[in-house]
């Protein structure tokens, strides 16, 4: 009942604030940015010059999965990025304006409080990113090649738990601290580590979250889904359930002023 | 209604509140009163659970210890915050959910509430757009929306106009007849005016709780100012050694001498000025008020 008030709350602050809008665009654009760009890429050089005179350019091959894993790529960057900035102030900033005094003498449960806005953020953010990559789907099969709609979706789901990980760590580090750029500081360096250590490591860490879009690639190539795909998206889901409960568990210690 | 035993709170070891212990009857209507910085908004904090003492107890009675005390309280803060981007209907129907209503129920209190407190004309405006005094307005019709055993309002008129401040406190007489009131000030006369009860607060300590009669009635204290035709100072030692008088100081114009006995001491005092002609062009008879009280224990 509470949980469904707060998380209708933060949707109609969605639709009044135009994060509705404004997440969606931003994830097409990333998602269609590349594989269009790359597509047009010989049209583009030959209006725009600049190329001496009897230069041969030539494009390498690009397929369907190519591309879409294109879309990815963007993703695991400027996505998180967006993501990051877009999660930071959940808590955070409501702590900080001093609104959190007015729900917390409320009977609000602290886990309740936090994890129907996580939720929500995770709505809105899953939403628009796949939104974003169906429409790079749809451009893809006009410009590259087919690609199955099953495998699309499945590609999603699992990407889908790498911004779950992504949403639950902002949001931890948003229950720890009150300024955003604090929230923002600590989760990009957290996931810069993971990558960090994902990359020394990689042959012994085929579960680890950041192996996620690797394994992605693979099931597109060979369009049956590899066990390593399964187990690394069964520890990203862990992980982010057990870290959202620690934030909520910090956060009851906490004091609130 | 609610008892506080020994409570303690530290901020880096640092004690905001030092032991306090008070009990609040139901149906009173209570002013916390203290200077800035005296650690009211600290107890109140504490009171709504928003802050755990450090060490003590607060109980509230016929509760369980444990039990979600947020059921039965309304808090106000001392700086209100809301959504700005919601209305202050929407705001009301918002927190009356979390505190357990059902929709419908929340809509017609919200409507109830915000005629209550006299902001229904603004209740599909923005709250981004309510002035201060209908923020404050906003805050204490949030705090009343799940009837509350008690309501606790932080500096709930300090920072309102004349005109806003006669509203709210007039607002506060009504609601008196309904809840329990807890409330802090630093303005005597605003705890005067509308509490039935006093704490009196300082440097973390309640220093002074009572009725306000109770305490009127302990701290009166006789005392007669004086003024003569040249410079006080030099009537002021020999004032001093008058038979009854407890302490003599100087205040601006006038020397003020606290005393235990009116009559015996007004009858020498009047005797020494005729006899030694004194040049006398003032002398009234006064009564130590509540704002002295307060002012001795603020400065001690």
């Amino acid at each position: 009942m509470q949980w469904r008030t707060i998380f209708r709350k933060e949707m109609l602050e969605y639709c009044r604030n135009f994060s509705w809008v404004w997440v969606p665009i931003v994830f097409i654009i990333l998602a269609i940015m590349d594989p269009l760009t790359t597509y047009y890429m010989p049209i583009i050089l030959e209006k725009a010059g600049g190329m001496p005179e009897g230069a041969v350019f030539e494009m390498p091959d690009i397929t369907a999965v190519d591309a879409f894993m294109m879309s990815l790529g963007e993703y695991s960057m400027f996505g998180v990025l967006v993501i990051v900035l877009f999660t930071m102030g959940t808590i955070a900033g409501e702590r900080k304006s001093g609104v959190v005094e007015l729900i917390l003498v409320k009977p609000v449960h602290y886990g309740t409080y936090i994890s129907s806005k996580w939720a929500a953020k995770l709505t809105v953010i899953l939403v628009s990113a796949s939104i974003g990559l169906l429409t790079s789907w749809y451009y893809i099969n006009l410009l590259f090649g087919e690609l199955s709609f099953t495998l699309i979706i499945q590609a999603i789901f699992f990407y889908s738990l790498w911004f779950v990980l992504v949403v639950t760590i902002t949001i931890f580090f948003s229950c720890l601290f009150k300024s955003p750029g604090a929230v923002f500081g600590t989760s990009i360096v957290t996931l810069l580590s993971m990558f960090a250590i994902y990359r020394v490591f990689s042959h012994k860490l085929s579960w680890f979250p950041n192996s996620l879009s690797g394994h992605i690639g693979e099931m597109l190539q060979t369009e049956t889904i590899p066990n390593t795909l399964w187990g690394a998206g069964l520890t990203t889901i862990v992980s982010s359930l057990i870290i959202l409960l620690i934030a909520v568990l910090i956060f009851r210690k906490k004091e609130l002023a | 209604m609610f008892t506080v035993q020994h409570v303690t709170k530290k901020f880096n070891d640092n004690p905001v509140v030092n032991d306090i212990s008070f009990r609040l009857e139901s149906g009173r209507c209570v002013a916390l009163l203290g200077a800035n910085g005296a650690g009211k908004t600290t107890t109140l904090r504490m009171l709504s659970g928003l802050l755990k003492p450090t060490s003590g107890s607060i109980a509230f009675e016929g509760m369980k210890l444990g039990a979600d005390m947020r059921n039965h309280i309304g808090y106000l803060p001392q700086h209100p915050v809301f959504h700005g981007w919601m209305t202050g209907k929407e705001f009301l129907i918002y927190v009356g959910q979390l505190a357990h209503l059902t929709k419908v129920k929340a809509t017609e209190l919200a409507d109830y509430y915000l005629e209550r407190v006299g902001i229904l004309d603004a209740k599909d405006q923005r709250i981004s757009k309510y002035s201060g005094g209908m923020k404050q307005r906003l805050g204490i019709a949030q705090a009343l929306i799940h009837s509350p055993n008690m309501i606790m309002l932080d500096e709930p008129v300090s920072s309102l106009d004349p005109i806003g401040r006669r509203e709210v406190l007039t607002l506060m007489e009504e609601l008196k007849e309904q809840t329990t009131i807890l409330f802090s000030t630093h303005i005597l006369s605003d705890a005067e005016e509308v509490s039935d009860d006093l704490l009196l607060m300082h440097k973390g300590e309640i220093v002074e709780s009572g009725t306000l009669n109770e305490l009127r009635h302990k701290h009166q204290t006789s005392k007669i100012n004086l003024s003569f035709h040249e410079s006080n100072e030099n009537y002021l030692p020999m004032v001093e050694q008058l038979p009854g008088i407890k302490t003599c100081y100087l205040d601006r114009e006038d020397i003020v001498c606290v005393i235990e006995d009116m009559e015996q001491t007004r009858q020498a005092l009047l005797e020494k000025i005729a006899t030694d002609q004194w040049p006398l062009t003032r002398f009234e008879v006064s009564r130590a008020s509540l704002e002295d009280l307060f002012m001795k224990v603020v400065n001690k």
